[in-house]
């Protein structure tokens, strides 16, 4: 079964009947009916191998378009810059064998893993208060929207000037641009928790700590995760792009050193690597994110 | 069953007043003065069953969330066992019309709620005697079995089980009731109102039920109590006396049945047409009423 945690709806989970008791309690995803019988099975079997080559389709044609345009249909001054896949991933191998790219991989991930870290602590934190004092969301909402409406990037030279080119600069602009898509969930989050739940444990005598703790908090934990999510992929983003305008190592060091060395299929290995650790990053934070939200709605929904 | 020389009552509301002040809007700047509930007095003995009709906007949720303490009157006393009423306590449980159960929590979580922490007379639960509890209480509304279901994989008439198993676990003596099954198909509708006079059977928790609907006005409760249009105050309290309701024979086609149907129906229709022609709407928890301000009836469905 397809579990991959894109947001395209696999219309064959959609179809299915409601999950039955036995498979819905641990949140597993409602498996499509699969008749016994050795034909229907073959059939099903195809059928789920169609979908398969049908949905990775485009990737294959991408890749194969990457490894023969260059080679047939570019000009020779073109292919120095936009050499064909498999001299990039020969590339990316010696990158691998020298260890140099573990090096850059370690330096990015340690930066962005800090940066987004402080970032979930102290928005999540922020938002919490700003949500409950209702005077001190007047007081501090004007200013959070000019910052939340400045790219961070815009901010980069700020950063760099005041904190310098090493670590506390890249750590602290990833902070900033992580800070923001939490912040705001928190906040939503906690704001449009079901009135009618807190009434409920009003009734039951609840102080102010244990609403938080036993109501508030749980109802808001799925919306404070979409903001975790949006947090791990502009954390990502906005740490290559400081990498690359001033850093001794990093993804987005090598990305540009690499160019500016003319080892461009060195380049494209960074490029490549960029984007699968995106989306490694994004699979893991949209699993952990529908890990939190099980509770939320049955089948058909999705996590926005 | 009024009060006389009998037993002090359970509950006793003396002379209650509740105003709301209404927020200026564009079209009332001045803002105003909603008076939901004026000059209640109602006494309930323990383990009494009495049903609340009355039409939209009499302030029958306002009644039912003084008696809970979720807000107070501006004037006269609710007194439970002869105490005032100054918050919500252990001793008085609200099952609400739309169930407000915890979607994050199992049934069986849902039910053990009110255990958790340390109770008002500082009695501690350990997890397993909730767990025990929680079983006990589901079983009591047929839902033995259901403990690791999530709301969301429940029907509505299972999720209403669950909320007054979950009324129920922490033992109050009095439940109080927001018209708790209009939001249910007529057949589910009628079937926990049987269950509803199981539990009160046995149980013997003293019983406030506020509905819309005449008919379950009369086969719930022993007394009816019939709000007035708003200003809410309490109109006439009927009696009932339609025999055994616990056996097989369908009670809501007898005489009596019809005739104190009737008597309730002739009660309210005046009111209802009242409430109708002054567009009044339901009061909000919040105080504010939608027909105060724009004189529209929303017709909240209910």
């Amino acid at each position: 079964m397809m579990s991959t945690p894109t947001l395209t709806k696999d219309p064959n989970t959609l179809a299915a009947p409601a999950p039955s008791p036995a498979t819905k309690r641990r949140g597993i995803k409602p498996r499509s009916w699969a008749p016994n019988t050795g034909a229907a099975r073959f059939r099903s079997g195809a059928r789920r191998a169609g979908r398969g080559i049908w949905g990775s389709g485009a990737i294959i044609l991408f890749l194969l378009l990457w490894e023969l345009g260059p080679i047939y249909l570019a000009p020779a001054s073109t292919r120095v810059f936009l050499p064909p896949l498999h001299v990039v991933l020969q590339a990316l191998a010696r990158l691998v064998e020298n260890g140099q790219l573990q090096n850059h991989l370690a330096a990015s991930l340690t930066r962005s893993a800090s940066g987004f870290g402080i970032a979930v602590v102290a928005a999540v934190a922020l938002g919490l208060l700003v949500a409950w004092y209702r005077s001190l969301d007047q007081f501090l909402n004007p200013l959070l929207e000019v910052f939340r409406n400045t790219a961070a990037l815009a901010l980069l030279p700020v950063f760099t000037l005041l904190l310098g080119i090493g670590e506390i600069s890249k750590i602290s602009i990833v902070a900033y641009a992580a800070f923001f898509p939490v912040l705001l969930n928190t906040i939503a989050g906690v704001r449009t928790v079901d009135p009618l739940l807190i009434r409920a444990a009003r009734s039951l005598g609840l102080s102010n700590f244990q609403l938080f703790q036993k109501v508030i908090l749980p109802s808001a934990v799925p919306t404070i995760f979409t903001g975790i999510r949006m947090a791990g992929t502009s954390s990502i983003l906005v740490l290559i792009a400081a990498e690359m305008v001033g850093a001794k190592a990093g993804l987005g060091y090598l990305i540009v050193n690499s160019q500016m060395s003319f080892l461009i299929p060195d380049m494209y290995a960074g490029i490549l690597t960029v984007s699968l650790l995106g989306l490694l990053v994004n699979y893991l934070l949209v699993a952990v994110e529908r890990h939190f939200s099980r509770w939320r709605t049955a089948v058909g929904s999705q996590a926005a | 069953m009024t009060s006389g020389t009998g037993p002090p009552p359970k509950i006793s509301l003396e002379n209650i007043t509740k105003k709301f002040t209404v927020r200026p809007t564009k079209e009332n700047p001045e803002g105003s003065v909603l008076t939901a509930l004026d000059g209640i007095s109602l006494d309930m003995s323990a383990g009494e069953f009495i049903t609340l009709v009355g039409p939209s906007g009499s302030g029958k949720t306002t009644l039912l969330d003084l008696l809970a303490g979720l807000t107070k009157p501006d004037t006269g006393r609710v007194l439970v066992d002869g105490r005032e009423v100054t918050g919500p306590g252990r001793d008085r449980a609200v099952v609400f019309q739309q169930y407000a159960l915890f979607p994050w929590r199992t049934a069986a979580a849902n039910v053990s709620f009110g255990l958790e922490g340390t109770g008002s007379d500082g009695k501690r639960y350990s997890r397993k005697e909730r767990a025990e509890k929680a079983r006990e209480y589901l079983d009591l509304v047929g839902l033995g079995g259901f403990e690791d279901r999530y709301p969301h994989e429940l029907s509505g008439g299972m999720k209403q089980r669950v909320a007054i198993a979950r009324s129920l676990a922490y033992e109050p003596d009095v439940l109080l009731m927001d018209e708790p099954f209009a939001a249910l198909d007529a057949q589910t509708r009628e079937q926990l109102q049987t269950e509803l006079l199981r539990i009160w059977a046995t149980t013997g928790k003293t019983i406030i039920f506020i509905t819309h609907g005449i008919d379950e006005a009369v086969y719930l409760g022993q007394r009816v109590a019939v709000l007035s249009s708003r200003p809410g105050r309490l109109k006439q309290i009927v009696d009932i006396d339609v025999g055994d309701r616990s056996g097989d024979e369908d009670v809501r086609s007898n005489a009596a049945f019809v005739e104190h149907r009737h008597k309730v129906w002739s009660l309210l229709h005046d009111e209802v047409r009242r409430a109708q022609e002054a567009g009044h709407a339901k009061i909000q928890p919040d105080g504010s009423a939608p027909d105060e301000a724009r004189n529209v009836s929303t017709g909240k469905a209910a």
